[in-house]
């Protein structure tokens, strides 16, 4: 669709049509083919258990006939679309300058970074509501601060995430030349962030888009103990004694959050041909 | 906003003077001070403390206990291996994704697969692999009935540090996937065939301009995978939960098990990790320099 | 109180119960306390009703914590109190663990807001535990003189609501010959039991260990046998080590699994027969577990948090419990009372002679069990 138009701003390796050798070929579809079953056979079997189920669909049927299924799945949308944008406006900037004028710190960054990793979720959302049930900050009192709250708790999980894939994203690129040459037809930084280094970074800026929005859908502990109606603690609630149900939902939340993937992917698809259009005025 | 302030050429000298250069990283800091930082304190100040609430060092003591220093052994162990595992088959299969001629569908297709696979975790994850390849899994079943070839048999069973290796793949491979696939994206297609023009082989092209490009880049990510398994609890307690000895199950039986359990040691276990990933990524940092010289050279 | 006792089937509380307590410093001795209203609100007397109600309608809101719905049939007794008296319960975590009931209330001392538990519903030992960390505000509901005075705190800071005993659930699809005690499990085929939980850190798994042990030679204050009877399972491959759910109990990949009577049962009815489940009481180990209520002391609706006591502790509240195979800490005293319907008695499971152990044993035994694990019963996962 838009290859053309990629060629133009980061040329790729993307699709040689160079002739290779018909063991080259086969090597590759083998290992295609390989990935494929690891990562389809699970949720087969997962799909073959819930269709157990008596009567026949009735794990499904009883799921998708729950309006809360879709009250919750929707707020998690909703929270993850605000923790997507809020985390790339934080990671984006921190990641340049500290490649462009600080990369003493980049250790430092990186372990903070990677801290939310060995930090026990329930550790962190009893932190943060010990430190943020009282002032300065009272945001536990009302549900629109707490949602607050969760949005920052998760900025926080993608952290590692984002961070790392806006890192590589700047590596394969030379921000400094970049910069300058911005900078020298009188760019300034939020300019050079925009319209330079945001269109570049289209595919980490997917990749962590993807990473956090699955965080947000799937985390429980923070979620749950801030008693926000988000969909991984609807899932816990309804799964209780019951054997299909759960191995249904979780079909059905595979193939809804792929859904959600796509749609995001065709949107970072759009707005990046705009930011094409404005860079080329 | 403050481009005026630091003109271009300004930028190098700049570097020795950090004064105003921090203030780019305020936002970061702070919104990490207060979000993860403060938290995290609590961390500090309780693995000091004993359940009275006194100072003490016992909880770190405790931590050289065989099995609190088994517990760590495996952790790393697991983590080591499916980070090097998932690093190179997620590297691979971003690779022929991505630069291997493969139709543009089917690579958004994998991209956005790889989102979802690599946060399913936990019970859902342990379940959907046991009722695959368990002991009365459709595949172990198939296998022996259609095969003959008996999985548990050979002395396979998915509850083992294997099976949990394999089992985490599932989300390290396709994080791997989507953290290098920027990385790969950026690699110049007439690199490669500037190489190809002077004559250079596949491998050539691989030892002296790919390798040396990419190779900061998969330390990074591997120790993304690294961090993501050695936190991982949920999907290891679901599957062998008790019985496979994780420094994230020690941890999560004290805090969250309904016996009652040592917080304070839980807190110090936790810090234990802390210093561990501090180490890990000392050390990335060392190689990450030598690469890049290796990248210059 | 050296080796279990038993207990007649009709009134297994008060024995029971006598048991539970009578090593406890004072507990057993002390009279109950006035009925005086404790601090907080002036709507506390037990038995004004009315006031309460139309205080705790004036609050709007219940918090509760960790009560699954299957569990007890807690989503009966949900819904049933806000169908009562219209007041909106918003229940966190459903699954959590005692230690996290208690840790939620400490990080929401100064919170008013939604994620600030009100009442709890945890282990026995925790009730203590609470007390000693100022956690709990003490409350005496109506009823409160049906509650055996062992299975309760004299100054009303925790109260026993229910207890039941350790049962096999029994896929007997697959399983050919249902277990009937303990000594049978040794005889199983390989791959067939589980526990629900990890030794290490759940009531549960932990509670079945022990049981194992009074059923193999062991007493409530020896629990050792009880590694062995497991380390002994797991040497002959008739262990599986892994979490068993409703999942693999249902898939056959544990068809056999060691948990609460009303957990195994609840599984049972909510399977509804696909595959057919057999709950097995074993003959011997009937190990009983007690949980505790309590009201939280920072909680941001204290006058609805009564309220549930008392709609938990009321007739209704005691037969809902019982109807989700949970024996109620008031059984004894509505059955004195003719209170308790002949289908709901029937529908309890048979839990007598289950020995109920105090709170010194049951530390003791925890840590037997808990450290013990590992080392002992060499479950080490290569």
């Amino acid at each position: 669709m838009s290859g053309a138009g990629r060629a133009a701003v980061t040329p790729t390796v993307v699709a040689r049509r160079r002739a290779r050798s018909p063991r080259q070929v086969a090597l590759k579809w083998a290992f295609l083919l390989a990935c494929i079953a690891y990562f389809v056979l699970p949720l087969l079997g997962t799909l073959l258990f819930s269709l157990r189920s008596q009567p026949f669909l009735s794990a499904f049927t009883d799921t998708l006939n729950d309006p809360q299924f879709y009250s919750s799945l929707e707020y998690s949308f909703v929270i993850g679309i605000v923790t997507i944008v809020v985390s790339i406006v934080l990671l984006v900037p921190t990641a340049f300058w500290v490649r462009l004028r600080l990369p003493r710190l980049r250790p430092i960054v990186e372990f903070v970074t990677l801290l939310p990793f060995v930090v026990p979720p329930i550790v962190l959302v009893f932190g943060l509501i010990t430190t943020f049930s009282r002032p300065p900050l009272p945001l536990t009192g009302s549900n629109l601060g707490s949602d607050v709250l969760l949005v920052c708790a998760y900025v926080v999980l993608s952290f590692p995430y984002m961070y790392r894939a806006v890192d590589t994203g700047l590596r394969s690129m030379d921000i400094r030349s970049l910069t300058e040459a911005s900078q020298s037809l009188g760019a300034g930084w939020l300019t050079i962030l925009w319209r330079v280094i945001l269109p570049n970074l289209r595919v980490a800026l997917l990749s962590g888009s993807f990473l956090t929005l699955a965080i947000v859908v799937g985390e429980f502990t923070i979620a749950n103990f801030l008693a926000r109606p988000m969909f991984a603690p609807y899932l816990q609630l309804i799964s209780g004694n019951l054997a299909y149900e759960p191995a249904a939902v979780a079909v059905i939340s595979f193939a809804i959050t792929w859904a959600a993937m796509g749609a995001i992917s065709l949107l970072g698809r759009g707005s990046r041909s705009k930011i094409q259009v404005g860079g080329a005025r | 906003m403050t481009s005026d302030a630091r003109p271009a050429p300004a930028a190098r000298a700049g570097r020795r003077r950090l004064g105003p250069q921090w203030l780019g990283v305020v936002p970061f800091f702070a919104f990490a001070a207060l979000f993860l930082l403060i938290p995290i304190s609590y961390l500090v100040v309780g693995s000091f403390q004993d359940q009275q609430g006194n100072v003490t060092v016992q909880n770190y003591l405790n931590l050289s206990r065989p099995i609190t220093a088994s517990a760590y052994m495996a952790s790393i162990e697991i983590s080591f291996v499916t980070a090097l595992l998932g690093g190179l088959l997620g590297f691979l299969l971003a690779y022929v994704v991505i630069a291997g001629g493969i139709p543009g569908p089917f690579r958004s297709g994998v991209m956005t697969f790889s989102g979802v696979a690599s946060n399913f975790a936990g019970v859902p994850l342990a379940l959907a692999f046991i009722f695959t390849i368990g002991r009365t899994g459709f595949v172990t079943v198939i296998l022996r009935e259609v095969l003959g070839l008996d999985l548990y048999g050979s002395g396979f069973t998915i509850y083992s540090k294997i099976g949990l290796e394999i089992v985490y793949l599932y989300f390290q491979l396709p994080l791997m996937v989507l953290i290098i696939a920027p990385a790969i994206d950026g690699l110049r297609r007439d690199w490669r065939e500037a190489a190809e023009g002077m004559g250079a082989t596949s491998y050539h092209y691989w030892r002296y301009i790919a390798l040396p490009i990419l190779l900061p880049s998969l330390l990074g990510s591997m120790i993304l995978l690294f961090g993501n398994a050695f936190g991982a609890q949920a999907t290891a307690f679901a599957l062998t939960g008790g019985f496979i000895n994780l420094v994230t199950i020690l941890i999560g039986g004290q805090l969250s098990g309904d016996v009652l359990g040592d917080r304070n040691l839980a807190y110090a276990l936790a810090m234990g990790m802390v210093a561990i990933m501090g180490v890990t990524i000392l050390a990335y940092t060392w190689l990450t320099r030598r690469a890049e010289r290796w990248q210059r050279s | 109180m050296r080796t279990a006792r038993s207990v007649s089937r009709v009134a297994p509380l008060a024995a029971a119960a006598a048991i539970l307590f009578a090593a406890c410093s004072g507990a057993a001795t002390s009279a109950p306390a006035s009925e005086s209203a404790p601090a907080g609100s002036a709507a506390a007397g037990g038995t004004d009703l009315t006031a309460l109600v139309a205080a705790a309608k004036q609050e709007g809101g219940l918090t509760t914590i960790a009560l699954p719905r299957s569990w007890c049939n807690y989503g009966a007794l949900l819904d049933g109190f806000t169908a009562k008296y219209g007041i909106p319960i918003n229940n966190l975590n459903p699954d959590g663990s005692s230690q996290q009931e208690l840790d939620a209330i400490t990080a929401n001392k100064s919170n008013k807001g939604p994620a600030a538990p009100d009442v709890i519903d945890v282990g026995l030992s925790y009730g203590p535990k609470a007390v000693s960390q100022g956690l709990v505000a003490p409350y005496k509901v109506s009823t409160w003189s049906d509650i055996p005075d062992t299975a309760k705190d004299p100054d009303g800071n925790w109260y026993g609501d229910y207890y039941g005993v350790m049962a096999f659930e029994v896929n007997t699809s697959v399983v050919k010959t249902v277990p009937q005690d303990w000594s049978d499990l040794l005889t199983q085929p390989k791959n067939t039991v589980s526990l629900a939980g990890d030794p290490t850190g759940s009531n549960q798994a932990v509670s079945a260990v022990w049981a194992a042990a009074l059923a193999s030679g062991g007493t409530l204050d020896n629990a050792q046998p009880g590694l062995d009877f497991f380390k002994k399972m797991n040497d002959a491959g008739i262990f599986v080590p892994v979490i068993g759910k409703t999942a693999t109990v249902a898939s056959g990949e544990t068809p056999i699994r060691i948990a609460w009577t009303y957990n195994a049962l609840a599984d049972k009815d909510s399977l509804k027969g696909n595959p057919p489940i057999t709950v097995v009481v074993p003959k011997t180990g009937r190990l009983g577990g007690m949980y505790v209520q309590a009201i939280s002391a920072f909680a941001p609706h204290p006058n609805a948090a009564k309220l549930w006591m008392e709609y938990l502790y009321s007739d209704e509240g005691q037969i809902a419990w019982a109807n989700g195979y949970c024996n109620p800490i008031r059984y004894d005293a509505m059955v004195k009372a003719n209170k308790i319907p002949a289908d709901v008695a029937a529908k309890l499971p048979d839990s007598s002679g289950a020995a109920l152990p105090t709170l010194a044993q049951i530390e003791a035994a925890n840590k037997t069990i808990t450290t013990g694990w590992p080392t002992s019963v060499g479950v080490t996962v290569k």
